[in-house]
């Protein structure tokens, strides 16, 4: 005999998302036409369970709350309309992992439905109880919708990948039909994720939904993050901020060799230039960003806050090198890239990239030399000044009576203005970074398709970054002019 | 929506320890990243993680608490592991607003450190 399930309500909730997480840690591309089988189900019956549940008390809902469910689930309608039409992923076996979600779902429904469901609720305790409810049955909705989008990309790329290895008519149409599923679930995924709310939701207001992929996305992803970082650099530059700013710089500088690299192994990148001089000064930026963020690291503390754009521009410019360059945990294969974007046009925009990038490195060149607002936790400043003065003093010579910071400072980890041998350490590996950086982007310049095919002398400058137009020479043929210390 | 004024002191602690294991994690991928070179791709992990540990500090209040021995896990995905489970604690309405996006964020970190 079946025990009876004697979980309540709230319980039950709480296993549905549960589910839902751990099936996004483990979902792959293998899952994807289960999960998409059983979605609709899953998207039913939280339906069910939403219109179950004790009404608002007059004046207290808002608007959107029951137009929001709605709207959910006539999307998953439509998508199983448009799977039925297309014929895929058709009949076959369900997802477990889902179809316990829809189970649970409708466990609770039937609960609330012989239990409570007449009940009105004016208590504030028990409104509180059905918020919580609703916001975990869309909160639930918002992770497996996410979980369901995942799978379905992972399907795509793998079958993309299948078009290297040539492919049949019918893999041919699972991509467009692949595609589409993950843009509807994308809105779907905004749409829920506009309800439970957050301000990094906020902070994407005015993408659209059906956001560009592949070379485009990384494009727009590229130049989106250096718009964001001379904002931020120039509103509000703090460690944190520097140090969000140069750990991106370095995953620009990775992700660049990366698929430089696959870009020379598929002849769309000269191999001679890649091996010769891209890969060298990329990754000698990549080590200088990654010393320079290690500096910004010691001046912060783990409550140190980074500005909310900046966060999701970082976050956008991480998701969209994974769609091009990675396979699960790795690197993807120089054929798999070649097979999901145009390399020769990835170079191109990763050229202006590092063209860019010099100007971020002049800003940050500048704020340490110039910005007597730095500071940092009272023992790291301690710590690093004397790193610093050890290593830069002549051993004969040694000042040993200097106190950058008071014992009192120390002890209690005050923030402090940083000592001056911690800052002159800052603008010699500032001054380090702006040189290694105008050498990656003078060895990135033979990237420029349009640059090789203007005849010489024809008058276009080559990419330099905007802000160091006017100073002269491009950095090419000049030594980047180094910042007095202060 | 709630504001981070209005975290319960219960969520605002599991939140901070959620933070400070993201912030050693990120410490750690990094790490492990430059001891394999700049080409590692552990660096764009770090960078992952580092987004993460940003999103849930600013959910925190100013005054939030987040000093500390650092977690004695050096494992990225145990670490990941334990800040997920932390998550759990944490109810999706008494806020602070975002946990949801946060979650998807440390599940998908968890997917991209587990081989």
């Amino acid at each position: 005999m079946k025990r009876q399930d004697e979980r309540s309500v709230g319980e039950l909730l709480l296993d549905a998302d549960f589910t839902t997480r751990q099936g996004l840690m483990d979902v792959s591309g293998q899952d994807a036409s289960a999960m998409l089988r059983t979605w609709g189900e899953v998207v039913q019956s939280a339906s069910e369970l939403w219109a179950t549940l004790p009404q608002p008390f007059r004046g207290t809902n808002s608007p959107i709350d029951g137009a929001t469910m709605h709207r959910l689930e006539s999307m998953s309608q439509a998508m199983h309309r448009d799977q039925v039409r297309r014929g895929w992923p058709g009949d076959g076996p369900s997802d477990e992992r889902l179809l316990h979600v829809a189970e649970t779902f409708t466990r609770a429904a039937d609960l609330i439905g012989r239990r409570g469901g007449h009940i009105g609720p004016t208590d504030p305790a028990i409104r509180a109880d059905l918020d919580a409810a609703r916001m975990r049955i869309m909160h639930t909705l918002y992770v497996s919708a996410h979980s369901v989008g995942v799978a379905a990309q992972q399907h795509v790329a793998d079958v993309e990948l299948a078009t290297t290895r040539g492919m049949s008519d019918r893999g041919r149409r699972a991509v467009p039909r692949g595609q589409d599923a993950i843009n509807r679930l994308a809105a779907f995924e905004q749409l829920a994720g506009a309800y439970v709310g957050t301000q990094f939701a906020r902070a994407a207001q005015g993408e659209h939904v059906h956001g560009p992929h592949g070379a485009e996305r990384l494009q727009r992803a590229l130049i989106g993050w250096d718009i964001q970082a001379h904002r931020t650099l120039a509103a509000t530059p703090t460690p944190a901020n520097l140090l969000l700013a140069s750990r991106s710089q370095a995953g620009i500088a990775t992700a660049a060799a990366a698929i430089l690299h696959a870009g020379a192994s598929t002849g769309h990148v000269d191999t001679h230039a890649y091996e010769d001089r891209l890969a060298p000064t990329l990754d000698a930026t990549q080590r200088a960003w990654t010393h320079v963020a290690a500096r910004w690291a010691e001046m912060t503390t783990p409550a140190s806050r980074t500005d909310s754009d900046l966060v999701h521009a970082a976050g956008e410019l991480r998701a969209a090198v994974r769609e091009v360059a990675h396979d699960k945990t790795t690197w993807a294969r120089p054929e798999v890239m070649a097979g999901r974007v145009d390399l020769g046009e990835a170079a191109e925009y990763f050229q202006q990239a590092l063209s860019t990038a010099v100007d971020v490195a002049c800003v940050t060149r500048d704020v340490a030399a110039q910005d007597a607002n730095l500071s940092g936790p009272a023992r790291a400043m301690s710590h690093r000044a004397n790193a610093d003065i050890d290593r830069a003093a002549d051993p004969n010579h040694r000042d040993e009576n200097v106190v950058w910071v008071t014992a009192g400072d120390v002890y209690a980890n005050r923030m402090v203005t940083i000592p001056a041998p911690v800052r002159a350490g800052l603008v010699d590996a500032t001054d380090a970074l702006v040189q290694t950086a105008s050498k990656a982007m003078s060895a990135a310049a033979c990237l420029d398709r349009g640059a090789q095919d203007r005849p010489m002398g024809s008058g276009q400058e080559p990419a330099v970054p905007r802000s160091r137009r006017p100073e002269g020479p491009a950095p090419a043929a000049q030594e980047v002019r180094r910042v007095a210390r202060p | 929506m709630m504001t981070t004024d209005t975290i319960d002191q219960d969520a605002g602690d599991t939140l901070a320890a959620v933070a400070r294991l993201l912030h050693h994690a990120a410490v750690r991928a990094w790490a492990q990243a430059e001891s394999e070179g700049p080409r590692s791709s552990l660096h764009l992990l770090g960078l992952g993680i580092h987004i993460a540990s940003c999103q849930a500090v600013a959910m925190l209040p100013p005054d939030a608490n987040l000093e500390g021995q650092p977690p004695t896990q050096d494992d990225v995905a145990q670490l990941l592991r334990s800040a997920e489970e932390l998550t759990r604690a944490i109810p999706v309405l008494d806020q602070p607003a975002g946990i949801s996006p946060l979650v998807v964020a440390i599940c998908d970190l968890m997917r991209e450190a587990t081989p």
